[in-house]
């Protein structure tokens, strides 16, 4: 039997799947690796230790589930985060860790280069808001700051094209990664001039642009004999996790599809033919294949507020871990009524991206009355959690209409969280179970490019899945209306004090930097 | 109990104990100039505070204890007081002579009943963590006192019930530092914190035992949690951690294959040859040959 494999480098470690030609899970495998906060705003990864977990999933996936039942493997498709920097010299030796999406040590250089026309204009261009996330400004940050690394670069690559060099030895990146690095025109499809003259780079410091289908080559020899593979095995670099869980939702086709991801983080995203222009740059416009572009904002405040507050209020004496605390918050939740009699929460704990993009932005309960109970709280958090999302959504809609949501991701897909999607967008929800949206994306590509599946478009509707979908309460939608419209006001409101607080935190710091982590 | 102190050498309780160098108990009712003088001893000294409230700097770095908190001070760090002077109020310690290893570990002597795995996992906790002040820990208080009854009442098999005693004592702190240091709420926290303890000594020959204990945790759960947490079993993950290290000091021509293995904790280049070969598809050499002709 033939067999797609799919390989997911995610920011907490490797997920390798396998798939039948028709979209059934044969098996899958995880390997974890590990994120280091060298310093505050640092967070980084050690690219030899990925492809060595990777290499190890890989072969063990194999070993498991495709050797032993002689099963071929008809390509591997690679997915991998977004807006991670690795610079690496001549010989492809990485020079130092990876930079991962979510370090912030460029938080200056984006301020500056967004308030500037320039910056502006390469939004204009290349579709991706001007922020630290982007490989755009962290690579002005690295030849600003570490002159030595940035003087022996010999390419950027993202973490995605380095695992795919090792294995291949070409140095390949899809659209939709290129279009995440802030230095991609979207709308030509080649690097853009402003943004690498901004950047103090030339274009051949970066990978080779190439089309998500596109094959990198084969295995290098040594590859082939300890995974035993044949030399010509498929290697698909694939597209980035944001865009293949788009994809992987079925909404590709047709306009007025929304897809929400919640992990720890978050994303609305909506797909179409066109980019979306936002004089406010609060949208990302991400190219997954000619003329299909996903656009959307991300939020930091998603299931990662959750846990904050299971771990900071959560029941640990009679509940062991983690998951069985938060399952007891979660049913707690349902107790209150909708709108937790009027508790609000703003969920800013690690600042905002869309649509606020305020990195001072903070968290805050608000109408906290003498009858609120601890319930009360659990309750409003995840409300407050949801509202952010839904004002994400807001904002998308006053540009493209939504008819209709699927939900992906952990946190999202807790039935409790997709019916109050549901209610609070006032829209039916779908939700796959079961379903690993991203390596699933991953698999869509695959197929599509052996001819299972005619074109992308063609895909929406296969396979057929078991749908849950959730309807939206109109009652329960009318309390969210009324809550929500102070939550927007608020946001609006607090912006002032946010910075004031914000500057208070950071004069009055704790010396002792070490304390200061985020979740690894 | 009233104050004494028992000194090895000079306190006949302690002729059968070469291993107990003090034991005391202290009750200071009046503020008295230098009436605690800079100290820095050659054993592991552990204090409980009964009463009062005491500031003290443990290798420089202030610590307030209160009652039933613990100060846990490892052989030759100092302990001193502001202007040396003991405030009011009242403890119990022992110092305990350990052996010490070049590693900066320490271990317990030939008195002990550990085994020696277990007691090199206790010793690791002890070296990996370093945390002199342990909270709300009465337990250190009453074995102490059971020390004490013992070597005053000498009754049938004494000795031996010291010794265990003393076991007890290290098992139960090394066990309060894992649970004071990690909290099983969060998991990706503790396992962040143990994979910077390997990182910081690949050399050291890990034991799952050894690991699990750093946070606080028995085997068969640590074992599981990782598994769940990582895909990999704890050994395997280390083996990770180690054939990744390996790969990037291949990149450098100055250290010899050999010395790469026992880095990184291979006993021998035999062994992480196979193992790198296993995993990466190369011999490490070829690997070192390849990768600078090609790449």
């Amino acid at each position: 039997m033939n067999c797609i494999i799919t390989v997911e480098l995610g920011t907490y470690g490797v997920k390798v799947f396998v798939y039948s030609l028709d979209g059934q899970v044969i098996g899958s495998m995880k390997g974890h690796y590990p994120t280091f906060h060298t310093q505050p705003d640092y967070s980084e990864q050690d690219p030899e230790q990925i492809f060595i977990t990777t290499l190890y999933v890989l072969k063990n996936v194999l070993n498991e589930y495709i050797h032993p039942k002689k099963h071929t493997v008809a390509s591997i498709c690679f997915c991998g985060s977004m807006h991670s920097v690795l610079a690496v010299d001549i010989k492809g030796n990485p020079l130092g860790n990876a930079i991962t999406w979510a370090d912030n040590r460029a938080k200056k250089e984006a301020q500056q280069l967004r308030d500037s026309p320039l910056g502006k204009k390469l939004y204009g261009e290349t579709g991706t808001p001007i922020h630290p996330m982007s490989p755009l400004v962290k690579i002005a940050w690295l030849r600003d700051h570490d002159r030595e690394r940035f003087a022996s670069t010999s390419k950027f690559l993202s973490i995605k094209s380095y695992i795919i060099h090792q294995l291949t030895g070409e140095y390949m990146i899809d659209y939709s990664i290129a279009s995440a690095t802030g230095l991609l025109n979207i709308h030509t499809v080649n690097w853009e001039d402003d943004a690498l003259q901004y950047a103090g780079i030339t274009a051949d410091k970066l990978a080779v642009v190439a089309p998500i289908s596109s094959t990198a080559g084969n295995l290098k020899k040594a590859y082939q004999q300890s995974l035993r593979l044949p030399a010509d095995t498929k290697i698909l670099i694939g597209s980035s996790d944001g865009c293949l869980a788009t994809l992987g939702d079925g909404i590709i086709k047709g306009e007025g599809k929304a897809s929400i991801t919640i992990e720890d983080s978050g994303a609305v995203r909506v797909m179409g033919t066109s980019v979306l222009q936002d004089e406010q740059m609060r949208f990302f416009n991400y190219l997954l294949a000619d003329n299909y572009y996903i656009s959307g904002g991300p939020t930091n405040n998603g299931g990662n507020i959750f846990e904050w507050f299971t771990r900071q209020f959560g029941d640990f004496i009679h509940q062991f871990d983690m998951e069985d605390s938060m399952g007891q918050l979660l049913e707690d939740a349902t107790n209150v009524p909708t709108g937790s009699d009027g508790l609000l929460f703003m969920p800013y704990l690690l600042g905002e991206r869309a649509p606020i993009w305020n990195a001072n932005a903070k968290g805050a309960y608000f109408g906290i009355n003498i009858k609120h109970e601890r319930k009360h709280f659990i309750r409003a958090t995840i409300e407050g959690i949801l509202y952010e999302i839904y004002s994400i959504g807001k904002t998308l809609e006053e540009q493209r209409p939504i008819t209709s949501l699927s939900v992906n991701g952990s946190f999202g897909t807790i039935p409790f969280c997709s019916q109050l999607i549901a209610d609070i967008f006032n829209k039916p929800v779908q939700v796959r179970p079961q379903l690993h949206s991203v390596s699933f994306g991953a698999y869509i590509l695959s197929a599509t490019e052996m001819g299972v599946y005619q074109s992308l478009d063609d895909t929406a509707v296969k396979p057929a899945e078991p749908l849950h979908v959730f309807t939206p309460n109109e009652q329960h939608h009318q309390i969210y209306a009324d809550y929500f419209r102070i939550f927007e006001r608020l946001s609006d409101k607090l912006a002032d004090e946010f910075e004031a607080i914000s500057n208070l935190q950071q004069k009055y710091a704790h010396s002792d930097k070490s304390l200061t982590h985020d979740k690894p | 109990m009233n104050q004494f102190v028992l000194n090895h050498g000079r306190s006949p309780e302690l002729a059968l104990f070469p291993h107990i160098l003090e034991l005391g108990m202290k009750k200071n009712g009046s503020i008295q100039p230098n009436s605690f003088p800079a100290t820095v001893a050659e054993g592991l000294r552990i204090y409980h505070i009964l009463e009062g409230r005491f500031e003290w700097y443990i290798n420089h770095q202030p610590h307030v204890f209160y009652p039933g908190d613990v100060a846990l001070i490892m052989p030759d760090i100092p302990l001193s007081s502001d202007n040396s002077v003991l405030t009011i109020g009242s403890f119990i310690w022992i110092q305990l002579a350990v052996q010490k290893l070049d590693t900066g570990h320490i271990l317990p002597d030939k008195w002990s009943r550990l085994s020696d795995s277990e007691a090199a996992a206790i010793s690791k906790i002890l070296f990996v963590n370093n945390l002199p002040a342990l909270s709300r820990f009465n337990e250190v208080c009453s074995i102490i006192k059971c020390i004490y009854t013992e070597l005053f009442e000498m009754q049938v098999a004494y000795q031996t019930r010291v010794n265990h005693h003393i076991d007890e004592l290290l098992i139960q702190v090394s066990r309060k530092i894992t649970r004071q240091t990690h909290s099983t709420r969060d998991f990706p926290q503790a396992f962040t914190n143990l994979e910077m303890a390997l990182r910081q000594d690949l050399a050291h020959q890990w034991t799952v035992e050894e690991m699990a204990g750093l946070v606080g945790m028995g085997t068969t759960l640590f074992t599981e949690k990782v598994k769940n947490f990582t895909g990999f079993s704890p050994i395997n993950y280390l083996i990770n951690i180690r054939i990744s290290e390996a790969i990037r000091l291949l990149k450098r021509a100055d250290i010899s294959v050999t010395d790469i293995a026992l880095d990184i904790g291979f006993y021998s280049s035999q062994h992480f040859s196979t193992t790198f070969k296993k995993l990466t598809g190369y011999r490490p050499s070829e690997f070192r040959k390849n990768h600078l002709r090609n790449i």
